[in-house]
């Protein structure tokens, strides 16, 4: 069976942040990006989104990003920043709004992706006043809210209490059933269970790439991270 | 609903309320005092006395500060989203005060007595050289912060030419004085050349309209703007040219006139939140009302000169939001 990558990257380099990537990442799979600060991980994503400019070739299902128009780039993939600044004091719905630009301004499914972030009670306040946390989560109602088939969403995780990290794994493994690609950075490698692939960055390169349990091996954690790493008695904290 | 939604109904028909009030004291006011019934037979030429203070007075001035004030409060608000800063303004990257330094040697070197539209014609081309100027400084990255910078810095130099040719080129008294009006800003004896050099600012008030949108999501970030579906270098490259060609003519007909595009869509944006679809008609009338009122105020205060009056009531403006925001 041959499924054209919904994110094919060719040689994609950044000067000084990130050398020579290739990379292809199917639909239908929950894909996590890892490496030690600094390694380029928040580049790459960028890179893949078409937010920055980058030497080597980036492929939407397989068609180069350089020929795809921006409206249509708004559709199809949705990208969550790491840092959630607001100058201005816009109303949660109307950021969460803002996902809707590339279809016209028409409001679909906005006041699913407010509900599916726990944004209903806050939808009418300003933005700006916002905890970080919380406006981490109007920026991933946002992204929901482009029902884009690939979403990808910048320590998305970091930021969120864990009640709504747990939410927002689950929401990431509902939306990749349904076909859609998630890619998230992420620094907890203790999540990597929940992810079908894991992208190891290590100084700007790609230093694995494959199911989690193959790729992080003690030999990987103490060479990238510097890090071992054994079983042992461990929290378990789930949704109810 | 909260009381913003009363203040978002209401706004624009209140603006467009005062601005049809201040047309009338526009005309009305003056060493000849007409009543609304002299200024509807001046405009018809059925009281000629009327009708000379009208057409030759004060149609033109109260037109040339509707279309300034629009022009530079639309030209400030999308300096505010392009910034992502709500206190930026057309001043910054050395429009205003390009425009004044073309205007400045102009009549410094005596061309202006040549046409009038020397003096509108240095001003545009003054204030185009500044914005490349700046534009070129910042190029490589061309990020926000470059382009600040590159403004202070040309601000200071066009500051420093218009300063030289006022202390060394100019012998004679009365051209000084057309100098300091440049500088000050103001809208004495202007005539209807000049609201035909200025008016199209109306075309750029048009176009200024279906950018509302993208500046919404523009003035949350570049970046995340793109990722939406926003050409953001297409988008930004208007708004530039767009505010450029605003505050440009607007110097062009009145010297440079501050805090304008400053005070105006700050204060709306309290009043009616940060949304440019309802901003952009606002801040075009908004601007018009705020020119008109303080150039009815210097007018009824002594002549006052604009500048001075539009500083005048920004300065304590700034420090009422400094308070507020404390």
């Amino acid at each position: 069976m041959t499924m054209t990558p919904a994110i094919t990257l060719r040689g994609v380099t950044v000067p000084g942040r990130l050398n020579d990537v290739n990379l292809s990442l199917g639909p239908g799979r929950l894909i996590g990006l890892v490496g030690p600060n600094g390694s380029g991980k928040s580049t790459l994503l960028q890179a893949l989104c078409g937010l920055l400019p980058a030497q080597g070739e980036v492929l939407w299902n397989g068609r180069p990003l350089a020929g795809i128009p921006m409206l249509d780039r708004g559709r199809q993939v949705a990208w969550v920043a790491q840092e959630a600044h607001f100058e201005f004091g816009f109303t949660v719905r109307a950021v969460v709004g803002q996902g809707r630009y590339a279809h016209g301004d028409d409001g679909a499914g906005v006041d699913d992706a407010l509900a599916r972030m726990d944004l209903q009670g806050l939808a009418n306040r300003p933005v700006n006043r916002l905890s970080g946390g919380e406006r981490h989560r109007v920026l991933l109602a946002r992204a929901l809210a482009t029902a884009a088939p690939v979403q990808v969403w910048d320590e998305a995780l970091a930021a969120l209490d864990v009640r709504h990290a747990l939410k927002t794994l689950k929401l990431a493994d509902e939306l990749k059933r349904g076909g859609a690609t998630v890619v998230l950075s992420l620094h907890d490698l203790r999540l990597a269970h929940c992810l079908d692939e894991v992208v190891v960055l290590s100084e700007g390169r790609l230093a694995a790439h494959g199911a989690p349990e193959t790729v992080l091996t003690p030999e990987l954690l103490m060479t990238v991270f510097g890090v071992t790493a054994r079983p042992g008695p461990s929290l378990i904290i789930e949704l109810p | 609903m909260n009381p913003r939604g009363t203040v978002e109904r209401y706004a624009l028909p209140a603006a467009l309320a005062g601005f049809a009030v201040l047309v009338i004291l526009s005309l009305a006011v003056g060493d000849l005092r007409l009543d609304p019934l002299r200024i509807w037979n001046g405009l018809w030429h059925r009281d000629e006395l009327a009708a000379v203070v009208l057409y030759q007075i004060r149609l033109p001035r109260m037109l040339v500060a509707c279309l300034i004030g629009a022009a530079l409060s639309s030209a400030g608000l999308m300096m505010q989203a392009y910034f992502r800063n709500s206190l930026a303004s057309p001043g910054l990257l050395g429009v205003s005060s390009g425009g004044a330094a073309g205007a400045v040697v102009a009549i410094g070197l005596g061309w202006a007595s040549q046409s009038i539209l020397t003096i509108p014609v240095l001003a545009v081309v003054g204030a185009f050289v500044a914005t490349g100027a700046v534009v070129m400084l910042a190029r490589s990255g061309a990020g926000t912060e470059r382009l600040l910078l590159a403004g202070i810095a040309l601000n200071a130099l066009l500051g420093a030419v218009t300063s030289y040719v006022l202390s060394n080129f100019t012998l004679s008294y009365e051209r000084n004085a057309q100098i300091i009006f440049w500088l000050m800003g103001g809208l004495e004896d202007r005539s209807w050349e000049h609201v035909w050099i200025a008016s199209p600012i109306l075309i750029g008030a048009v176009l200024v309209w279906p950018l509302g949108r993208p500046m919404d999501l523009l003035s949350l970030g570049a970046t995340e703007a793109q990722s939406l579906g926003v050409n953001v270098r297409v988008l930004r490259r208007r708004m530039l040219a767009l505010a450029t060609v605003l505050t440009a003519l607007a110097t062009a007909v009145a010297g440079t006139v501050g805090f304008v595009g400053l005070v105006v869509p700050h204060l709306l944006r309290l009043m009616v939140g940060p949304e440019h679809r309802r901003l952009v008609p606002l801040s075009l009338v908004g601007g018009a009302v705020f020119v008109m009122a303080c150039d009815l105020i210097g007018r009824s205060a002594g002549n006052l000169r604009l500048g001075i009056v539009t500083s005048l009531v920004g300065g304590p403006f700034f420090l009422w939001l400094l308070r507020r925001k404390v």
